[in-house]
């Protein structure tokens, strides 16, 4: 690699060059395995520069961007690389971020946009769910049980580590949960699904949280157990086949959790 | 048989941040109990939400817009050092991020960092595009006035904390650096210079100011432990 090229990490990553330079390194960068991980390692820094200066937005800002976003047409998943928020321009209306030409305007939405709807990807699963469901061999199960207090850095690490690789598994889908502002991750490629929300409300006290599987024949397989934060924020993750599962529930149960739900579930989603 | 069975699956379970309920502590390094936009919690929600907004989900934007456009907002602010100025740039990026989701990609950097980068370099290329750019070349001490605004809505008022904390490890961990790497970061990082305009107003040579911009950004994440 290119001694003078990589010199440019702390420029580029602090946008501290010119556009010429800017073109050059990213084209750097996607031959550059070491650069591309110091640039991410290195834009962990500026986020923390960034974060130190959040401050309360104008109210109208929403708006505006709320209703810019509904008409703007978004750009294609890149077909391979993509090393940066914009490595490569978009085919049609080449743009890099400093391409300022975000709103609506200028790019009436041409072609229906990318969007999948959850219901509609729930529905070409199904097929495949009875199939599976008709299996008799009903669980599949990987891994070792891991206690609910995660305490070192290095266990965080993997656990966000793993939740990112389901929540952004190709296959991932998102279904609402109604535990405060929740949703359920599920990737069947990942054979895992991730529980995660905030403003959830607390459980009566002694009780915590549990995840369920509910099984075609009635039963239902214990899940991890969790707690909201203070402010309601929780997170839970279950590496399972879901053969033979039509439905996830929560429900609340005394602490370090039951075999089986002592309650009525207090959200539940259906497959 | 049922117990074998749950023994053998592979469970994870957390809870946000380390409130004592149940004695789960898994709030990001160093938090000392406070949530930090970095908390596992939250990275892997901003992560996941754009995931889904790079697959056109307009509700999984709204939320992405609730956790990340007060800073958004702040970092244009910090570089602009004008609230209407800032207000199209925060516009801009973020329809910006919304435009791009598809195009990001879990394992070239964190989604916060992402997001941040598009907003960073809006501001950038604003800065440096005015008539004033060339005045502030000439006094870059120049106090800025319009850093440290006030919560305005009461749910935001948990970021301000965060923002507050932060600012506080901001200001340790550049006390770390030289006094060269830290006027050189501040240089870029806050006013929009480039590299070029770095080494002029240090008076360092070119290579120095790469360099410094370079071994000071590995200070502060060696000291702020952000990467792995």
């Amino acid at each position: 690699m290119n001694a003078d090229v990589h010199a440019l990490i702390g420029p580029y990553v602090l946008s501290a060059l010119t556009t010429d330079e800017l073109a050059d390194f990213e084209e750097h960068l996607e031959t550059c395995a070491a650069c591309r991980e110091e640039v991410a390692s290195l834009r962990d820094v500026t986020a923390v520069l960034a974060e130190a200066e959040a401050a309360a937005p104008p109210v109208s800002l929403r708006t505006q961007v709320l209703s810019a976003v509904a008409v703007t047409q978004q750009v294609r998943p890149a077909p391979a690389s993509g090393v940066t928020p914009q490595a490569r321009p978009a085919p049609a209306p080449a743009s890099g971020i400093s391409d300022a030409q975000p709103l609506a305007a200028q790019n009436p939405p041409a072609e229906p946009p990318a969007v999948t709807n959850l219901s509609d990807r729930r529905r070409r699963r199904m097929p495949r769910l009875a199939l599976a469901a008709a299996s008799i061999l009903v669980l599949a199960l990987v891994g070792v049980g891991v206690g609910t207090a995660m305490k070192t850095r290095g266990e965080n690490l993997a656990f966000e580590h793993d939740v990112m690789m389901v929540t952004s598994a190709p296959d991932a889908h998102s279904m609402d949960l109604s535990l405060g502002n929740a949703h359920l991750v599920m990737s069947d490629k990942m054979d895992a699904v991730v529980a995660m929300g905030q403003d959830a409300p607390m459980p009566k006290v002694g009780m915590e949280y549990q995840l369920w599987l509910m099984m075609d024949d009635g039963k239902a397989m214990p899940g991890p157990t969790f707690m909201p934060s203070s402010d309601g924020e929780f997170m839970a993750m279950m590496h399972t086949s879901f053969d033979g599962v039509v439905a996830l529930a929560v429900t609340e149960e005394p602490h370090g959790g039951s075999v089986a739900p002592t309650g009525a579930p207090v959200a539940e989603v259906t497959l | 048989m049922e117990d074998d069975v749950n023994a053998a699956r592979h469970l994870f379970a957390v809870s946000g941040s380390s409130d004592g309920e149940n004695g789960a502590n898994v709030g990001a390094s160093g938090a000392g109990g406070v949530i930090t936009p970095r908390s596992p919690v939250r990275a892997a929600l901003l992560s996941e939400l754009l995931t889904q907004v790079g697959r056109g989900s307009a509700p999984a934007f709204e939320r992405l817009y609730d956790q990340i456009s007060g800073t958004v907002y702040g970092v244009a602010l910090r570089v602009v050092r004008d609230p209407h100025l800032a207000e199209d740039i925060a516009q801009e990026a973020l329809v910006e991020v919304w435009r791009q989701a598809p195009r990001y990609r879990p394992d070239a950097g964190s989604a916060r960092s992402w997001i941040l980068t598009i907003a960073h370099r809006r501001a950038v290329d604003r800065v440096r595009s005015e008539q004033a750019h060339a005045d502030r070349l000439r006094n870059h001490g120049a106090p800025d006035a319009t850093h440290g605004e006030e919560a305005g809505e009461p749910d935001q008022v948990v970021d301000f904390l965060y923002a507050e904390w932060e600012a506080s490890r901001v200001r340790a961990g550049l006390a770390a650096l030289t006094a060269l790497q830290r006027e050189a970061i501040e240089l870029a990082y806050y006013q929009g210079y480039t590299h070029r305009e770095v080494s002029e107003a240090l008076n360092i040579p070119l290579g120095t100011a790469k360099a410094r911009l370079r071994d000071g950004l590995i200070k502060l994440r060696d000291v702020w432990e952000v990467a792995q």
